[in-house]
């Protein structure tokens, strides 16, 4: 269950210059539910996916994930929370472009030092479920747009998370390949993950897996 | 499972080095080229001081020289009696030694006489007058060192010498055998021969000698001794130890002058590196600490992270750099550096830069590289890493 009350989240550009990016917005998503966050540019999507993340503060509300107020995290606890909890797939996917497909996808087990053993079975997993495997050893600068995609969902889902974040997943995607990852949040759907994509891409506004479609304005929930 | 060493990370911090190979390789140059002028910088003077002690520590206390107008002459053997009967004297000896110029290596050569049946003044000279014979008048032998080895055999000296004499003829002179003497410093210039063989060379008298050597039993009495000795002979210089010791490192001391400035130059170096790093990360760096931020990772598994790459570049360079410096050292006799040190090696012709292992200079140049390029290399990381990921990747 995520919970956002009373949100709002100020940019202070400068002494001057300020953004509202988020003006008073609450909104509750329950656990399993696919929920898409529809929006113009610059109407405020990737601030709630960030905030949702811990990746950045509120300027005031608060933001709860099971119970947990997690906009008050320190940076520590923050990481740990992501770690645990968050599979984001960042809009430019955010991959270290001059390792290989499967060091990208380890990367968030790195830290948590498991047995090799435990660490190449996840990995084995989510490269299999999310077709990339036959790239494993593949430069991921090397790889087009799609397959791209793939490793920065597979690294997502390496923890096994309960929260999936999706920032314009289809916005470098051509038809045939945005279908093909829709049929991935299906799949994602099924293992009961809450799923939230921020998008303006209509493909998303009449599936019928989705649950609920919110439309923000201006940093405004309607 | 806390305290097991965290393999991939380590492997994460080795990828990432070679990943930015130009940047890597720049800082690895520079690192290697300043733990390596530091490490043979110390080595070399950490060699000419060991050299240099040993020749002192082998000197005679007191020796005894007449001067006429300021200038050395050969003075009287039977001046031994008279400074045997000063108090405290132990024992005193008539040396007969001097520089023979060979001109065509353009190298002093310094001949000492011995006579087989006198007491030596000093134990390696009578190993060796114990172990070598220096044959008759008419087929006199030598024994010599290895430097002088070196310059015969390059002008087809081998088997014996041609010295010329004061009035012009040759006296030749069959090479007995080589020496290698407890410290090069003193027995790569030296030749060993018969006194007899030498006054015929240097035209000296049987009635003079070089120089005299005093002993003094007890050192305390040295200063006295000394006095006394400078009442009775006024016009003569009486060196002591102590004097030469004092000349030898005023020379060395000017040398290391230069030394610093080199050591002072390399440090400049290596701080330009290093004031580069802290004035901050590429903006790739920065992006790269942002997606670990993003992706779960803590602040300290960052800088662990910044910590492994920086370990390991620069203890890499470290071992690289004092390797190359002890082989450059101690395998290459210092090629270049080793000539800033001329001054010494005028005051003794050809020498071989003994090997002495001195792990203080290794933790000195440790310590003065590895931690500062660490800590250089983790502040600007961790100013990057406990700012907000989502500014730092957007
Ligand atoms: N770190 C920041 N500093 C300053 N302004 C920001 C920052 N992040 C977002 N903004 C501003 O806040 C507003 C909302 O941005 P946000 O990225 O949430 O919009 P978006 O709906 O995701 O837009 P897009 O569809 O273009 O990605 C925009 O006006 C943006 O310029
Ligand atoms: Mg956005």
């Amino acid at each position: 269950m995520i919970e956002l009350k009373h949100i709002t989240k100020i940019y202070e550009l400068n002494r001057a210059d300020r953004v509202v990016a988020l003006n008073d917005v609450s909104l509750s998503i329950k656990e399993g539910v696919v929920l898409v966050l529809k929006g113009a540019s610059g109407s405020g999507k990737s601030s709630i996916l960030s905030l949702i993340a811990a990746l950045s503060k509120p300027t005031s509300g608060e933001v709860i994930v099971d119970g947990k107020k997690i906009s008050k995290l320190s940076d520590n606890f923050a990481s740990v929370y992501r770690r645990d909890n968050i599979g984001f797939v960042f809009q430019k996917y955010n991959l270290i472009p001059n390792l290989s497909v499967r060091d990208n996808i380890l990367l968030p087990l790195v830290p948590l030092n498991l047995d090799a053993k435990d660490a190449e079975e996840k990995l084995a997993l989510v490269m299999e479920m999310f077709h990339i495997a036959h790239k494993a050893n593949a430069i991921v600068k090397n790889l087009s747009g799609g397959e791209q995609q793939r490793v920065a969902i597979a690294r997502a889902n390496i923890n096994n998370p309960k929260i999936i974040l999706a920032d314009e997943p289809t916005a470098n995607l051509d038809e045939k390949l945005s279908l093909s990852f829709i049929e991935i949040l299906k799949e994602l759907k099924s293992l009961n993950k809450t799923i939230v994509i921020a998008t303006h891409d209509p493909l998303f506004f009449n599936l019928d897996f989705v649950d609920s479609v919110v439309e923000i304005h201006n940093g405004i929930v309607r | 499972m806390k305290n097991k060493i965290n393999i991939y990370l380590i492997e994460f911090a080795i990828n990432a080095i070679l990943r930015q190979k130009y940047k890597s390789l720049f800082v690895a140059v520079v690192f290697i080229l300043l733990t390596f002028l530091l490490t043979s910088v110390f080595f070399i003077t950490n060699s000419i001081k060991y050299e240099l002690n040993s020749t002192v520590e082998a000197l005679p206390e007191i020796i005894i020289q007449k001067t006429e107008a300021g200038r050395v002459q050969n003075i009287d053997v039977a001046e031994v009696d008279r400074i045997l009967a000063v108090k405290g004297v132990s024992d005193a000896y008539a040396r007969v030694w001097g520089y023979y110029y060979f001109e065509n290596a353009g190298v002093n050569f310094s001949i000492v006489g011995v006579d087989k049946f006198e007491n030596q003044y000093k134990n390696s000279l009578a190993k060796i007058v114990d172990r070598f014979d220096f044959g008759e008048a008419d087929s006199p032998l030598m024994i010599i060192g290895k430097g002088v080895h070196e310059s015969m055999k390059k002008n087809y000296y081998k088997e014996y010498f041609n010295f010329i004499k004061s009035d012009g003829t040759l006296k030749k002179v069959t090479i007995a055998g080589v020496f290698d003497g407890d410290t090069q410093l003193e027995s790569n210039d030296m030749i060993v021969m018969s006194k007899e063989t030498f006054r015929e060379i240097f035209n000296m008298p049987q009635t003079k000698a070089t120089d005299i050597v005093v002993k003094v039993a007890n050192s305390s009495e040295i200063a006295t001794v000394v006095s006394k000795l400078k009442l009775i002979y006024p016009n003569s210089s009486i060196i002591t130890k102590e004097s030469i010791k004092v000349s030898y490192q005023n020379i060395f001391n000017y040398k290391s002058g230069l030394f610093l400035a080199l050591f002072i130059i390399s440090l400049f170096t290596f701080f330009i590196v290093i004031y580069d790093k802290v004035s901050g990360l590429s903006s790739e760096e920065k992006r790269e600490v942002g997606i670990l931020k993003a992706i779960g990772w803590r602040v300290d598994d960052v800088l662990k992270e910044k910590f492994y790459e920086a370990a390991i570049i620069s203890l890499f360079s470290y071992i690289v750099g004092v390797g190359l410096a002890m082989a450059f050292v101690y395998l290459f006799q210092a090629p270049i550096l080793r000539d800033i040190f001329v001054g010494y090696s005028e005051l003794k012709p050809s020498f071989e830069l003994p090997f002495v292992f001195d792990i203080q200079t290794l933790f000195l140049v440790f310590f003065l590289s590895v931690p500062i390029y660490i800590a250089a290399t983790i502040i600007p990381s961790w100013r990057v890493a406990t700012l907000e990921a989502d500014e730092v990747i957007r």
